[in-house]
């Protein structure tokens, strides 16, 4: 270890974040090794280590003989200022090496506020920071994860785009970097090449031009780049890497336990949900790989905790066969068994005698909306008496506390809406009333507001995120119907979902205001520790933005966007028409009713995505 | 509680030397679990494998003689949990013995630790001289920082603690080697340097390193 490292460990918090070193962490012999690459995920390692991506194309990449994948997270700023002082560069925690001296390094966006620790990282790495300012002997910067199919306001400063899903590309993108490499290609060669790869998008290729309103005119392929890109996924799940075999971590993390994934995509199409779009088609591992990856897992790691992880658990045809394959292991191990992400509506007595065996305090719903007809309008189809009765289901069973989780602002919100959640809280409480186990303790129904932000690839896509000032008014409209003891209501602060809302629907003229926020100081913008709204209003002011531009406006049908050069499967004109259902209230049948062609099923040869119509 | 039955003797060092005491504990109990090698559980709702390590070791230091108890529940020799374990553990954590336990943790006495002092710009002439100073008094005071005493701190006489001491000068270091006391009260080494940096600030070292050496028992008698 370097000793200037060594003395910075013993003066920064909780140190064995800095330093590697798990088990099962892979190390290679760099003798043997032609390729590196840098997976870096920009928050801390506690959150980074609790992506299951992470893991999966952490394997994935090692896999691949003479290629090393190490690791890398953003630095709390309290290590931040030891190494800036120290002068040592970030390194990724398998050899310690610095970022520079890698040939390629992978960012995972997952959430739009770790923008500024992407620029931070990579001048802490040593990398210079905008594409353009990169020479030969400078790593090729990639990124991935969901906000890639937006990545526009990075576009100065990442190489290329990975869309879609990473173990279905990052080997063919590797591949043809030690190709190039050998046959002596230049950066521009590989760039060239790469963006003929299905799922790169390279944004240095792709002219955009603007109107006088601020809107896009055109976006202009150069290169021979393609004038769509179309994402990639994994056809079969049963055949796709699973880290059965991964690290585990020495010190906490956020989520310490086995995440084992049922399924990708989502039958669903809630309107506002960005993932049940993007991540279409539905595609589920059998409950035979589950059970065998939950167990091999299990033993691997020591871990006494697994979770079902997916967008909808409970839309898992095989969800009791493997909840009883798996605690016929767990429970005389004293593993326990979680199962979030449960819709209101598939919860049955069985499902909830099988958690009890383990143990359960507490269970969280998402009506997200407080009325029928707004859940109607986002397509949540949810009723109240789906969720009345789960309610007393979780009561009956003994469990004596639930959260509610909604959102404030969605399109075509009224105050009736609001008053909605009030009510329907009410009703849970009067449900535990009635149905209770014992009564004895009480019971504790938290509701949890967010602030809604409208993402590339819904129906709301086209829509203006509400003001401020208006989403705390209906926060206040709530606060004052809540009239209970039982009922706590938490809310989200407003300021950090309008900067997200610029961000996620941000062209790639954000650049330079992302760029003036990281250089007055801003990163870790996910936390209020860090999080300085005024910080990115005085850069939207110095670069000349108009922040409402982005979260505030309205778009018309026919409007450029600047995600339009990028194909998720899912059709516009489909998103389009889901809007104007949402405008009517109308719901829409999920894929498993029947199929509305959305355009995902392209993405998959023969063309059907639930496994029962195939 | 009855005494566990069985022990560890463990290292530690290089990268694991920043795992802390809790984290220590839990990456322990993920070994035992993905060894195969059964352990007792405790009873009672949160129901996990139970490990205790004796005289937790400060986030930084290394050691050569860790003591972890446990009870075993498996049919496996001692050697066998040995291999099983270092396994199934991470680097820089390493089992040495494996074996049952005799004497009661609590009759620990004292600590062999070897503390090295580095100076970047060279050992300070006054350096040497003030920890010999330092370690031949008859009594000297300190204020101990606690979490239970009212005053926010407890006073402690450290040199009835340090019972044998040695000192090898380098250029650029001093090796301070010490038998320190373990437990009721035990004595840091970082204490003692502390002491020495707050009474003359030229010997203030740029880095220390903490090591132990060894654990010892009454009479002076190597601890298992």
């Amino acid at each position: 270890m370097d000793p200037k490292l060594e003395r910075i460990l013993l003066r920064v918090q909780k140190p064995a974040r800095y330093t590697g070193g798990e088990y099962n962490e892979i190390i290679k012999d760099k003798a043997e090794v032609d390729t590196r690459f840098a997976f870096c995920f920009p928050d801390t390692y506690e959150i980074g280590m609790s992506n299951l991506g992470l893991r999966i194309l952490y394997g994935v990449i090692n896999e691949m003989k003479g290629v090393w994948c190490e690791r890398c997270f953003a630095p709390w700023g309290d290590m931040e200022d030891e190494l800036r002082k120290a002068n040592l560069p970030l390194y990724a925690l398998e050899s310690g090496d610095p970022l520079s001296e890698f040939d390629m390094v992978g960012f995972s966006l997952g959430y739009e506020m770790a923008y500024t620790n992407v620029l931070n990282m990579l001048d802490l790495g040593g990398i210079p920071l905008h594409s353009d300012q990169r020479g030969e002997d400078d790593p090729i910067v990639v990124a991935g994860g969901t906000c890639a199919y937006n990545g526009e306001p990075l576009a100065d400063f990442i190489d290329l785009f990975i869309l879609g899903e990473g173990e279905e590309v990052n080997c063919e993108l590797i591949e043809l970097y030690r190709q190039v490499k050998r046959e002596g290609g230049n950066r521009l060669a590989f760039l060239e090449r790469a963006a003929q790869i299905q799922g790169i998008y390279v944004p240095a290729f792709y002219d955009v031009t603007y109107n006088a309103d601020g809107t896009i005119h055109t976006i202009t392929p150069t290169h021979g780049a393609p004038p769509l890109v179309t994402k990639r996924i994994v056809r079969d799940m049963d055949k796709s890497y699973y880290p059965t075999h991964t690290i585990v971590p020495s010190t906490e993390i956020v989520h310490d336990r086995v995440m084992l994934e049922v399924f990708r995509g989502c039958i669903r199409g809630c309107r506002f949900c960005q993932a049940g779009y993007c991540y279409r088609p539905v595609r589920p591992k059998s409950v035979k790989t589950l059970v065998e990856q939950g167990i091999e897992s299990c033993k691997d790691s020591g871990y006494q905790e697994v979770t079902l992880s997916s967008l909808s658990s409970s839309d898992y045809r095989g969800l009791e066969a493997v909840c009883d394959g798996l605690l016929d292991y767990c429970e005389p191990r004293n593993i326990n068994l979680n199962l979030p992400s449960l819709r209101a509506d598939g919860f049955s007595m069985s499902l909830m005698q099988r958690l009890q065996r383990s143990r359960k305090s507490s269970i969280t719903f998402a009506p997200e909306a407080g009325t029928q007809r707004l859940r109607d309008a986002i397509n949540k189809n949810v009723t109240e008496e789906d969720l009345l009765k789960s309610c007393q289901t979780v009561f009956e069973g003994g469990c004596s506390a639930v959260k509610l989780y909604f959102m404030l602002g969605l399109p075509t919100e009224t105050d009736e809406d609001v008053l909605g959640i009030a009510d329907l809280a009410q009703k849970v409480y009067w449900t535990w009333r009635n149905h209770a186990a014992s009564r004895a303790r009480g019971v504790r129904i938290t509701i949890s507001t967010s602030f809604f932000v409208p993402k590339p690839f819904t129906p709301f896509q086209w829509e203006e995120q509400i003001s401020m000032e208006e989403y705390q008014r209906r926060v206040d409209l709530l606060r004052g119907a809540i009239h209970n003891k039982s009922i706590q209501y938490n809310w989200h602060e407003t300021d950090t979902s309008y900067i997200e809302a610029v961000l996620a629907r941000g062209d790639r003229r954000l650049g330079r205001a992302l760029e003036e926020v990281w250089r007055t100081g801003g990163k870790m913008d996910s936390w209020s520790d860090y999080f300085s709204f005024q910080r990115w209003m005085d850069a939207f002011a110095a670069t000349g933005t108009d922040p409402d531009f982005y979260a505030r406006r309205e778009r018309t049908r026919c409007e450029v966007l600047p995600w339009s050069m990028i194909d998720v499967g899912v059709r516009p004109d489909y998103l389009w028409q889901e809007r104007e259902q949402a405008y009517k209230s109308v719901i829409t049948p999920d894929c498993r009713v029947k199929c509305m062609g959305c355009g995902a099923a392209k993405l998959i040869p023969g063309g059907v995505c639930d496994e029962d119509r195939r | 509680m009855a005494m566990h039955k069985n022990r560890l003797l463990f290292t530690k060092s290089g990268r694991a030397c920043y795992i802390s005491h809790l984290d220590l504990m839990a990456t322990f109990q993920r070994a035992f679990l993905r060894s195969g090698v059964e352990i007792w559980q405790t009873e009672g709702f949160n129901r996990h494998v139970f490990v205790s390590i004796a005289l937790p070791l400060s986030l930084g230091y290394s050691s050569d003689c860790e003591i972890l108890e446990f009870n075993l529940e498996s049919p496996f020799s001692f050697d066998e949990v040995v291999e099983r374990l270092n396994r199934a553990l991470p680097e820089g954590i390493h089992v040495r013995e494996c074996y049952e336990a005799k004497i009661p943790c609590k009759k620990i006495v004292d600590l062999d630790w070897t503390v090295t002092l580095e100076y970047d710009d060279g050992v300070p002439t006054a350096a040497p001289a003030a920890l010999r100073e330092l370690l031949g008094r008859e009594s000297c005071v300190i204020q101990k920082k606690s979490k239970k005493a009212k005053k926010g701190y407890t006073e402690l006489d450290i040199i009835p603690m340090v019972k044998s001491w040695s000192l090898e000068e380098q250029p650029d270091k001093l090796i301070f080697s010490a038998r320190l006391a373990a437990q009721n009260p035990g004595l840091n080494p970082a204490l003692i340097i502390d002491t020495l940096a707050a009474e003359t600030p030229a010997a203030k070292p740029d880095f220390v390193r903490c090591h132990r050496n060894e654990v010892y028992g009454e009479g002076g008698v190597v601890f298992r």
